[in-house]
């Protein structure tokens, strides 16, 4: 009876290997483009299209691609526009969200319910929606054109004051009562005893917010009309002209374009997933 | 009636807490809505300071005659009706997957997320790569294959919206995915225990046990992937400009041509208020549907 145990567990593993070599090669699948982006990045125009699968390691390496990045007018400029953006939404977005959200959670106040549900209703009207009467309205107030008219309307998210406010809602009342027996305020608790409670699901808004800041295209595209002043991920786009379909450049601008949210996500993967998980079903 | 009571402390410190956000929310949110709905009532169709002449109905009634509008709800109908399902078989089908035992698992999930935290111009100019119709990557492999006559892909007037779809259903699959997991994972191991011991076999299983328990998840994905469906403007502005011809110009991109090259910010504004009617539509029949269904 011993021998048939290990003999089935041993054919439980060599399953698990062969299933886990199965996942592994659907994952490869998924990053194929990336590893085609690299590997052409680093070959010249004439050499992208010479037997791409064979040749993913080219013979011969080329810097020319990133030495053009490198000298190109613009293109650190988009990044540190890009990065500007994305630090400045994530630091006024952590403030007023958790300061609103904490409002719906721990506060009671007259209305507090019609309120929130006024908020969390216009999360239907999709951005497309108002994106003419947005460019209208900032360009009356002289908003367009700064780096202003990405990172303020991206600080006040309904979104997630909803997230937020579901995971301080599940922070048990005794532990802010007490604070309140001591004589705390509302800001002391706040800053005290809920900011650090709600870490996972903060690093998960930064997280999120560092994606989508850094990847937006219709926003900048819309609201920024001077070249020096555009964000990366549009002024990649003016690559696509250049030299007719250079294909190579184009890849070596995309591969330094997608460097900063890929790394970040590596180390914070956990809190993306649980992130998803539970306030993707949520939301 | 008494007077207004005066705001207790409790509700001085709500005011407080909350008076950054109602400034944003009035600003960047409530005015760009209200004056979303006025700018399609009004004549603002050409650059110029801000025409505020109300034309009533006219922006809407026009755009049942504008053909490359009505073409812009057909094509985004086309992408939402392939997207939508082809997304929420394979996200289930790679949840069912990932949520089995195996080795590297944060490894293999974290390759699978790569496409949804990449830069979507970076992927753009990628795809364009691989599908390139002269000597991409697929088409060569497709030459080697013996197919003589391979497609266009972007370029091609019946291939293009589904060469964007494909590309879209790539980017967003991890998403959906986590979704899935989350909720396979939140089955009762008990039920499938119980069925086991019954004699049932897999396919019984996952009809009978795994469908019904994840199913107010399913719903809430074929809501949200089809809303999401409907904003694809910058993956197809940068992947194919809604071209070759007017093949894959979808409603929203069709929104900001109007709007950002032709100026005509209140037939733009129309469109948009359509749009998002048949979304509020499409919501609310299928509120009503999944509550029925609920109940049976």
């Amino acid at each position: 009876m011993g021998t048939k145990l290990t003999l089935k567990s041993s054919s439980m593993n060599y399953k698990k290997l062969l299933f886990s070599v199965i996942m592994l090669l659907v994952g490869i699948l998924m990053i194929v483009p990336f590893i085609i982006m690299i590997s052409s990045s680093f070959k010249t125009q004439a050499m992208v299209f010479e037997s791409p699968f064979t040749t993913i390691i080219p013979e011969t390496i080329t810097w020319e691609n990133y030495s053009s990045i490198f000298k190109d007018e613009y293109y650190f400029g988009w990044y540190f526009n890009s990065l500007r953006v994305v630090v400045l939404t994530i630091v006024l977005r952590g403030i007023f969200v958790t300061m609103a959200a904490y409002a719906f959670a721990k506060i009671e106040f007259r209305l507090k319910n019609v309120l929130f549900m006024v908020f969390i209703s216009t999360m239907m009207i999709t951005p497309d929606t108002t994106i003419v009467s947005r460019f209208l309205f900032y360009k009356n107030i002289g908003l367009t054109d700064s780096y202003w008219a990405l990172v303020l309307p991206a600080a006040f998210d309904v979104y997630f004051i909803f997230m937020l406010r579901q995971f301080m809602m599940g922070i048990p009342k005794e532990l802010s009562e007490a604070a309140v027996l001591d004589g705390c305020g509302h800001f002391r608790i706040y800053s005290k005893i809920i900011m650090p409670l709600i870490k996972p699901p903060l690093v998960t808004m930064v997280l999120f917010t560092f994606i989508w800041s850094w990847n937006d295209y219709a926003n900048p595209y819309v609201f920024i009309n001077t070249i020096k002043s555009q964000t990366l991920t549009v002024g990649l786009t003016t690559f696509q002209g250049l030299g007719g379909a250079n294909y190579a450049l184009q890849m070596a601008g995309a591969t330094l374009a997608v460097i900063p949210t890929v790394v970040l996500f590596s180390f914070l993967q956990k809190y993306f997933v649980e992130g998803i998980a539970s306030t993707g079903v949520k939301g | 009636m008494s007077k207004i009571k005066k705001p207790s402390s409790e509700e001085l410190s709500a005011i407080l807490f909350l008076a950054p956000i109602f400034i944003g929310f009035f600003i960047f949110i409530l005015i760009p809505i209200l004056f979303t709905v006025v700018l399609s009532f009004v004549d603002y169709n050409k650059v110029g300071p801000l025409n505020m002449d109300f034309v009533g109905l006219k922006n809407y009634i026009n755009v049942f005659s504008d053909e490359q509008a009505m073409n812009g709800y057909l094509q985004s109908l086309y992408f939402s009706i392939i997207y939508v399902p082809v997304m929420l078989i394979l996200s289930l089908l790679l949840a069912i997957l990932i949520n089995k035992s195996f080795y590297f698992r944060t490894a293999t999930r974290t390759l699978i997320f790569m496409p949804y935290v990449s830069n979507v111009t970076a992927v753009a100019m990628v795809w364009s790569l691989i599908f390139d119709p002269l000597n991409g990557p697929i088409n060569q492999l497709l030459e080697l294959m013996g197919v003589s006559n391979p497609p266009l892909w972007f370029g091609g007037v019946n291939t293009s919206l589904i060469s964007v779809i494909i590309v879209n259903v790539w980017i967003n699959l991890a998403f959906q995915t986590i979704v899935f997991l989350a909720a396979l994972q939140g089955v009762s191991k008990d039920l499938y225990e119980s069925a086991s011991i019954d004699g049932a076999g897999t396919w019984r299983k996952f009809i009978s046990i795994t469908v019904p328990s994840i199913s107010p998840i399913t719903f809430f994905l074929v809501i949200t992937t089809l809303i999401g469906s409907f904003q694809n403007y910058a993956i197809v502005k940068l992947l194919t400009n809604g071209g070759p011809g007017t093949s894959s110009r979808v409603i929203s991109l069709n929104i900001y041509e109007e709007a950002f090259t032709f100026n005509r910010y209140s037939f733009a504004s129309a469109q948009a208020m359509l749009l998002f009617l048949v979304i509020l539509i499409i919501t609310l029949i299928q509120w009503k549907w999944q509550k029925k269904w609920a109940q049976n």
